[in-house]
């Protein structure tokens, strides 16, 4: 009996570490092996939106070049990332172009999962802004085109204001309020109605919270030549989450809410102030809200600071038909007439210069008589006060890390401990690389 | 005296009657509750889904106006399509599933052979196994092997269910012996018993094993968007997430998606309450 | 045939399943655990057991198998007592047992993404939970908010989607008790608690070790409700090792590491369920 079980049971291990051989050994370690291609057929393209978002994008392109046709997936947008990692790391090639999250740039490029776009350098640079084009460089090189930017702008609703006497603020960057004067403002509305004085749309975020720290002269966190050093206990960090935490403490910003429930707390009229991107402007016209937009605030004596970027598209070197992604690719990026069809169907903010000025008085014009002066803002955001977010291969790790810590500190986790917990935490992930 | 006793019990009885059923409504109630909140809101706009929670009110979970509006914006969605394909999936790998794995049940429960220990211990093992953190391997494997985007990839992980076989196996253990010796004497081999005694005797173990199954394929969700699934194969889970915008969500929509998604399997779970009936194992026995 | 070659023939498809689609891929986690990789530096090192005395030694993760321990400890007594308590319940005769049991059956059939949905909505400061206390005059709760309460929550609402669903298994087990038993037992004279105590709860053994097992081990792999509502906070302490070892392979990208948590995970549900199956055959024997 003992020596069949021990057969049955040595047999079963040896099937087991064979097959388990068999996939190690697998294709992972040839090199990818994508090619140029003819230049048409079929182009694969992933990303997380909705596929009516790029219908505009794709038929435009279809217009000028018949010969290739370009299949769109969705994946939900919290997969995406260890999705796109599996695939692209097992070199699977039914992906030929995917969007790419501005911030984790880096890391994928340091993987090789993202194909070299130097040769576009020049074109790129003069068709974007400072930060969209800084944005995708990585040990100098180009590794993805600027689809997508984005900031952040103050909303505010004019009734709860009017219920506190209390003056709108103006569109004008150069009458833009301090955080100090907005959560005086924000009190008062608070004391005469209206539920929550002040909330951020992604009120976790590192892309939210950064501005705060660098106003208050923190920096972003990540310094050193290698980008690689946490810097998150100095005193700007300290002072922004600081005030951060004490928002929450004294119930002039609710807890508890989540990323995307924040919105549906402003359209239903319980917060004077909102933080929110331009997506918004959208959103809040189908409402009965009566808003209006201002630039988003700073400390005072500190800089002026707002967060910017979104998204890139990369072509994966496991592809086999690169130059036909590569057209589309360029035509979704530097051709402003591709690049404004990326925006037809969602509003968010063009990457493409051109395309940015024919596009804002658009937003404007959505938003009505309440989005006055709101192109002119975000054209002054856009280069003067958008601060973009570190590049580093450590992003990804540094972002979570932070994103834990900032949802401590908001449950009110004591701040200094907090951060330096942080600290540790991403020097030791860091050390991984 | 007897008669006296007799109404005290019969009153006894049916105030016990009464308070078992008063307490199972009230239960049954409590749980459908959070399911009831999300049904009303997929007939509200998405913007009220915040609107009515706190003070609590009667149109937390009632409303005057209900409207359709989020179920036709699901049509225009590939939820329809996510939903056949789910059931297609699902529905073989139960039947598949369930043949595969009663038979594996009945070898370690009724089958004397040497070795059946180590084999139930590769059982336990393999549920023990977290699906989510072998998926990648597996996912490279079905890769080499061309699975990428088809239904058979989708379908084959979830054919070899650790947990039913050991659910089933519990379950044949509890049949009597005496009924096999019984099946031996009029002549059925090994296959005969397995068909004619075990299975017919196993009805609520085989649904429970089938739900196992089923539910496995119904929810999955990291293994076809790692195994590549393209609008073609989109399953339910994923069709439902990707209804989410990534700076909004429309509450509403997304709420008559999961009613859409989870109406299914309910079906399924109350059109087979009446197989969870006494068991046929005495009569079996007469 | 041979009993052995028909038992294999039984097995096989079954076994092959688990053996290349669990077994294998946890093969390749055990042996990818055994490395490191730098990507900077290129290249994977063999490290042998680093990763693993790394692991111990690392705050974060003692804490998540603490967590886990804790966690682990309080909810499958209580899941289990509560499934047992409400299969007993609805095998009672009362009126609609079979509507209001499918209601608590229910929550299992709804998409996990959903279920972290609208339990967010009942947990928010301003949501159905304490607008329900409110109505009872109790106080605001915190829920997810406080490190003291999250666990809990969550625990609440995992008991709410799968308290329904081991309830059926041990109704097919009640049912499949003889009847006669029963009517022995009453002329005997025994009350419904002492029938329930002698009779019931015997036979009914087999099923409910199955249930312990199959839910200890559901149990140590939760992860969906962590991810989607509290991402193993506030301060760590919703922080299951199951989304630990998520963190860490994609997030901070240490799939090794990652790899030799899921092994130390399966070797720690190995221990628990060895150690209740001791427990239950002893209990058996004696």
């Amino acid at each position: 009996m003992k020596r069949t079980t021990l057969a049955a049971t040595s047999l079963l291990a040896a099937g087991a570490i064979f097959l388990a051989g068999c996939s190690t050994s697998a294709p992972n370690s040839v090199p990818a092996q994508g090619s140029d291609g003819s230049g048409t057929g079929t182009v694969n393209f992933l990303g997380p939106e909705d596929p009516a978002t790029f219908a505009p994008v794709i038929k435009a392109f279809k217009a000028k070049n018949p010969d290739i046709t370009i299949n769109y997936s969705q994946i939900p947008f919290d997969q995406l990332n260890p999705t796109l990692q599996q695939r692209l790391g097992a070199k699977d090639e039914t992906i030929d172009i995917y969007t790419v999250d501005q911030p984790r740039l880096s890391q994928l490029a340091a993987q090789g999962f993202l194909e070299d776009l130097s040769s576009l350098k020049d074109q790129t640079k003069a068709a974007v802004p400072d930060a969209q084009f800084s944005v995708n460089l990585y040990q100098d090189k180009l590794w993805a085109l600027p689809v997508w930017n984005s900031t952040q702008l103050l909303f505010f609703n004019k009734t709860a204001l009017d219920a506190a006497g209390v003056q709108y603020p103006s569109v004008d960057p150069s009458q833009r309020k301090t955080w100090e004067q907005i959560v005086s403002d924000a009190k008062a509305a608070q004391a005469a109605g209206t539920e929550f004085g002040l909330l951020l749309e992604q009120v976790e975020a590192y892309y939210q919270l950064q501005p705060l720290a660098e106003s208050a002269g923190g920096g972003s966190g990540i310094t050193g030549d290698d980008k690689l050093t946490v810097d998150v206990t100095n005193d700007g960090w300290k002072k922004a989450m600081k005030w951060y935490s004490d928002t929450f403490a004294s119930g002039l910003s609710p807890r508890g809410v989540g990323g995307f429930q924040t919105s549906p707390l402003f359209t239903s009229g319980k917060v004077a102030y909102f933080v929110g991107g331009p997506w918004d402007v959208g959103n809040f016209s189908k409402t009965n809200i009566n808003w209006g937009v201002a630039p988003m605030p700073y400390f005072e004596g500190g800089s002026k600071a707002t967060p910017t970027g979104s998204w890139s598209w990369g072509i994966n070197p496991a592809s086999k038909n690169k130059a036909a992604a590569k057209k589309f690719l360029e035509f979704a990026s530097l051709d402003p007439a591709g690049n404004l069809a990326t925006t037809e169907a969602s509003t968010i903010i063009p990457a493409n210069s051109a395309a940015t000025e024919q596009y804002l008085p658009k937003l404007e014009a959505l938003g009505g008589d309440k989005a006055q002066g709101l192109a002119k803002l975000i054209a002054h955001e856009n280069t003067e006060t958008a601060t973009p977010r570190p590049v580093t291969v450590g992003y990804i790790q540094f972002e979570e890390i932070m994103g834990k810590a900032f949802a401590d500190i908001r449950n009110g986790s004591p701040v200094d401990e907090r951060l330096k917990q942080a600290a540790q935490q991403i020097t030791d992930a860091l050390k991984q690389l | 005296m007897s008669i006296m006793n007799k109404t005290s019990t019969s009153k006894r009885r049916t105030l016990g009657y009464i308070g078992l059923s008063v307490l199972g409504a009230c239960i049954g109630l409590l749980f459908l509750l959070p399911l009831w909140w999300t049904f009303v809101n997929s007939l509200r706009p998405g913007g009220d889904t915040f609107r009515f929670l706190n003070p609590l009110q009667w149109e937390t979970f009632f409303t005057l106006t209900p409207s359709l509006d989020n179920y036709v914006e699901l049509l225009s969605s590939d939820l329809g399509l996510a939903t056949w394909n789910s059931i297609f999936v699902s529905t073989v790998t139960v039947i598949i599933g369930l043949a595969i794995c009663s038979m594996a049940a009945f070898a370690l429960a009724a089958i004397p052979f040497k070795g059946s220990g180590v084999v139930f211990i590769v059982v336990v093992v393999s549920f023990l196994i977290p699906f989510d953190a072998i998926a990648i391997p597996l996912a490279d494997l079905f890769r080499d092997w061309n699975l990428q985007n088809t239904y058979t990839g989708l379908i084959l992980p979830g054919l070899g269910n650790g947990m039913a076989i050991f659910l089933l196996r519990t379950f044949f253990l509890a049949i009597p012996k005496d009924l096999v010796e019984a099946g031996r004497l009029d002549g059925l081999g090994w296959w005969g018993i397995f068909r004619r005694i075990y299975l017919p005797l196993s009805v609520p173990s085989l649904i429970g094993a089938g739900l196992t199954l089923f539910l496995f394929q119904w929810q999955s969700y990291v293994w076809p968007l790692l195994n590549g699934t393209d609008a073609q194969h989109i399953l339910g889970p994923i069709a439902l997430s990707n209804l989410q915008g990534q700076f909004n969500v429309d509450y509403g929509v997304m709420f008559a998606g999961s009613i859409v998604l989870t109406v299914i399997p309910l079906a399924i779970i109350i059109g087979f309450q009446r197989y969870f009936i006494q068991s046929v194992t005495t009569t079996g026995l007469k | 045939m041979s009993t052995m070659a028909v038992a294999f023939a039984f097995l096989a498809p079954a076994l092959i399943s688990l053996v290349v689609l669990r077994i294998a891929p946890a093969a390749v986690a055990l042996w990818e655990s055994l490395f490191r990789e730098s990507f900077l530096r290129g290249g994977t090192v063999f490290v042998g057991l680093e990763n693993y005395a790394d692991l111990f030694g690392n705050a974060d993760f003692n804490n998540a198998l603490l967590v886990t321990l804790v966690f682990s400890a309080i909810v499958n007594p209580l899941q289990i007592g509560v499934s047992f308590l409400l299969a007993v319940l609805y095998t009672r005769r009362a009126a609609g047992s079979k509507i209001w049991r499918s209601l608590v059956v229910l929550p299992i059939a709804v998409p996990p993404a959903v279920s972290a949905v609208v339990w967010s909505v009942i947990y928010r400061p301003d949501g159905l939970g304490n607008s329900f206390l409110a109505m009872l005059g109790l106080p605001e709760q915190s829920f997810l908010t406080s490190p003291q309460q999250s666990l809990a929550s969550i625990m609440v609402l995992l008991s709410w989607i799968g308290v329904g669903y081991w309830m059926l298994f041990l109704i097919a087990g009640i049912n499949d008790v003889p009847t006669e038993l029963y009517e022995a037992a009453s002329i005997d004279g025994a009350s419904a608690w002492r029938k329930l105590w002698s009779v019931t709860f015997p036979l009914v053994r087999r099923p409910l070790a199955f249930v312990l097992v199959a839910d200890t081990v559901s149990n140590f792999l939760i992860f969906a409700p962590v991810q989607i509502l509290t991402k193993g906070g506030p301060s760590g302490s919703t922080n299951l090792l199951m989304y630990d070892i998520y963190t860490r392979a994609y997030t901070l990208g240490d799939l090794n590491k990652a790899q030799a948590e899921v092994i130390i995970l399966v070797l720690l549900t190995l221990v628990v369920v060895a150690v209740q199956f001791r427990l239950l055959r002893s209990s058996d024997n004696a």
